[in-house]
């Protein structure tokens, strides 16, 4: 048996590892709580969140508060990585406003909890109002709780900060990425006859 | 002809000997079969028809473009990240070119379990014989193994792990590296280049950026597909579309068609299983720069785990052991390259510490899990969107630690100087003891690492009985004349191997039966 005692459970087919079946109601109750939890909290207006104003972003898929929570998390997150948080939460808002639901939903969602729900970790400020420090380890509190639900919220933010950070030209130099192979434009394609497309 | 329906003015209306619905790998070798024998051959494809100069090998611009949901899918609890391609041409645009046959066990298992008793080497034999002459499959040349994947084989061999070059679907093949983000050069022979080309010139009409909504039935019987014409890059509607036809073929997928179908109809079997080969990676710092950029991403498999091992050493088939007896395997593994912005979402830590692992990036190996799991997850419809539910649970979560030990154990042989396990804890190993105590079930546990699916099959499966299977042996569903089954949801159950060259020999065992039983079946 492991450290978190999950042997015993992870042989029982049918449920996931390290979670007994009252877990995974606790588990499914939590995220119906969360979720109705979220739809309590101040849906916060531009005047309380002015960043994107002051960034200069033009909102299409995020509102001002969700798109202060995705670039304070890329500011958290993010050190010592060539590319601005602005940057990165313009990238993520535009892709949701592309990619639609359920993405779009979940992600608006996770970060509404995110600002709201730093009690968790035992921070008495929202999120947008933390220090990147204390963000850092709030989202790393996520990241480590025993609940599935939270953990699934910190990976997402990770994942999209992250991506949305590393696809930018700007992170070559740190990573040694080169980018697109140099000789592409050089060799040509080889012919394929399509017959008529229109 | 290719008509794209994102620059479609108006209502469409077409019809077929046989509509198809989907262009992947199921698709597009049952459409060309059929139009090379005459039928007249009508496919609608919801993602875009691109071409070789579409390929920016930029990974942002590939996952938005062909990617299912821009690449962000994920399981509902966001445990599972859900790869899969929307384009003409589907999966195989942005696949690997890894071409296994299936494995004569599975073959047995799914005779055995689900009645395929065609489901025989000696059936399938010819029709891979000649998908493989057509796409140029063929054991990867030397000369394509960068040095991520002679690593993996230098340390399977130090340790006596069975493994080999894969057999891969390219031909005069120029190594860039770009290959799942659409190969840009018409070199992987995806259906893209293949077999759409053959289903335009033998008359047949692809409709792109068609999103198929209905499957139209009447009196039983399938008579057609009708759906939205959308403009790509945004989706929006610009027009409706309806195929009728004789014959109508679901391929769009083990999540496009359980999609289409559970919008069409009540059937008890659809969308209950969900197969996906689960992903788990891990990472190798080398202490140096190695080259995991050019050449092709796997050209190498190790399969030496394939097999569960029980206790008393036997090798056994899945659901033919208790759990309590898992010693190992039932996995195997891809030698993996990752670009950077999924190698960054992957890896673990934040902040300071995430940058500095970002900055070993050309100095790592990467090898990739195919977990054969034995309880699949499901397909199903929430207020009228598709959502999926996937956790890696069981005995499955034995094979992923078991794999994520033997992969650590692999770059180790191969000289690494430490392996990444990418779970929230940033579990580092680098050494046997460490591989024993430090990777533990607390790492597979669900949402604590990044863990993808890009296997999806199972969703409407084939199968003698109608209570467990959508669609009888032949691919006809049980319940509805006149519709087919033929890419990855026919599938039974995970393969245990990349699974395109089963659904293409598959598709094409459906659409010989077809021809043999229908004619040109609007003659």
């Amino acid at each position: 048996m492991d450290e978190t005692g999950l042997a015993s459970e992870a042989v029982r087919p049918g449920l996931p590892p390290g979670v007994d079946r009252r877990g995974f109601l606790r588990t499914s109750a939590g995220g119906a709580a969360a979720v109705a939890l979220a739809s309590l909290f101040p849906s916060g207006c531009a005047s309380d969140y002015p960043q994107a104003t002051l960034d200069g972003v033009e909102l299409v898929a995020l509102s001002a508060k969700e798109y202060a929570v995705m670039r304070a998390a890329a500011e958290a997150l993010l050190v010592g990585v060539p590319v601005p948080p602005s940057r990165v939460a313009a990238r993520v808002d535009r892709v949701l406003a592309q990619v639609g639901e359920p993405v779009r939903g979940d992600m608006k969602l996770v970060l509404g909890l995110l600002e709201h729900l730093t009690i968790l970790e035992g921070k008495f400020r929202r999120f947008t109002a933390l220090s990147p420090e204390a963000r850092r380890e709030c989202l790393l509190g996520w990241g480590r709780s025993r609940f599935a639900l939270q953990r699934g919220a910190f990976q997402a933010v990770k994942a999209f900060v992250y991506f949305f950070a590393y696809i930018d030209d700007a992170t070559r130099p740190l990573t040694g990425f080169p980018g697109p192979w140099p000789e592409r434009f050089s060799i040509p394609a080889r012919p394929v006859d399509f017959g008529e497309v229109v | 002809m290719i008509v794209q329906g994102t620059n479609y003015r108006g209502d469409l209306r077409d019809r077929g000997d046989v509509v198809v619905v989907g262009t992947g790998a199921g698709g597009g070798t049952l459409a060309a079969y059929l139009a090379e024998r005459g039928w007249d051959v009508v496919m609608v494809e919801r993602g875009g028809f691109f071409r070789a100069e579409d390929f920016s090998q930029r990974e942002e611009e590939a996952m938005a473009a062909f990617n299912g949901r821009m690449g962000l899918d994920a399981t509902v609890d966001n445990a599972m990240f859900l790869n899969y391609a929307e384009a003409v041409g589907g999966c195989t645009v942005h696949y690997w070119g890894d071409s296994f046959r299936t494995p004569e066990d599975r073959l047995e298992l799914w005779r055995k379990r689900r009645g395929l008793e065609w489901m025989t080497p000696e059936e399938l034999g010819p029709h891979w014989d000649a998908i493989e002459r057509e796409l140029g499959i063929h054991i990867v040349e030397e000369r394509l193994f960068n040095e991520n994947n002679r690593l993996v084989r230098q340390g399977c061999e130090a340790l006596g792990i069975r493994g080999g070059p894969v057999p891969t679907a390219r031909v005069d093949c120029i190594g860039c590296g770009w290959t799942q983000y659409g190969c840009a050069y018409n070199r992987k022979s995806s259906q893209l280049i293949t077999t759409i080309p053959r289903v335009s010139k033998a008359g047949g009409r692809i409709y792109s950026d068609a999103r198929a909504e209905r499957i139209v039935v009447e009196g039983g019987r399938a008579v057609g597909v009708e759906g939205v014409l959308v403009e790509r890059g945004t989706g929006r509607a610009r027009g409706r579309f309806r195929v009728d036809a004789d014959v109508v073929v679901l391929a769009g997928g083990a999540l496009g068609t359980a999609e289409l179908l559970l919008r069409s109809l009540e059937d008890p079997v659809v969308g209950r299983r969900l197969y996906v080969n689960p992903h788990y990676f891990v990472f190798a710092d080398f202490g140096r720069e190695i080259d995991n950029v050019t050449g092709i991403p796997c050209a190498y498999e190790v399969h030496g785990f394939r097999r569960v091992r029980v206790r008393d050493g036997r090798e056994v088939q899945p659901g033919e052991y208790e759990p309590s007896e898992y010693a190992g395997g039932g996995y195997t593994m891809l030698s993996s390259h990752q670009s950077p912005g999924v190698t960054a979402a992957m890896l673990p830590e934040v902040g300071q510490a995430h940058t500095e692992r970002m900055r070993r990036y050309r100095h790592l190996g990467s090898l990739m899990s195919v977990i054969d799991e034995e309880n699949p997850g499901r397909v199903f419809l929430d207020g009228g969107i598709r959502k999926t539910e996937f956790r890696v649970r069981g005995v499955d979560a034995l094979k992923a630690v078991d794999y994520l030990q033997n992969a650590a154990r692999i770059f180790l042989a191969a000289g690494a100087r430490e392996v990444w396990i990418p779970d929230i804890y940033g579990t580092v190993v680098r050494n046997e003891a460490e591989v024993r105590s430090r990777i533990t079930l607390r790492s597979v546990q669900p949402n604590v690492q990044f863990c993808a699916g890009s296997h999806l099959l199972g969703t409407a499966p084939l199968g003698a009985d109608p209570e467990d299977a959508f669609a009888s042996p032949t691919g006809e569903a049980h319940r509805v004349k006149g519709l087919y089954v033929a890419d990855g949801a026919a599938i039974p159950t995970s393969v245990s191997k990349d699974p395109s060259l089963t659904i293409m020999g598959v598709a094409r065992w459906i659409a010989a039966g077809m021809h043999e039983r229908l004619g040109r079946a609007g003659a």
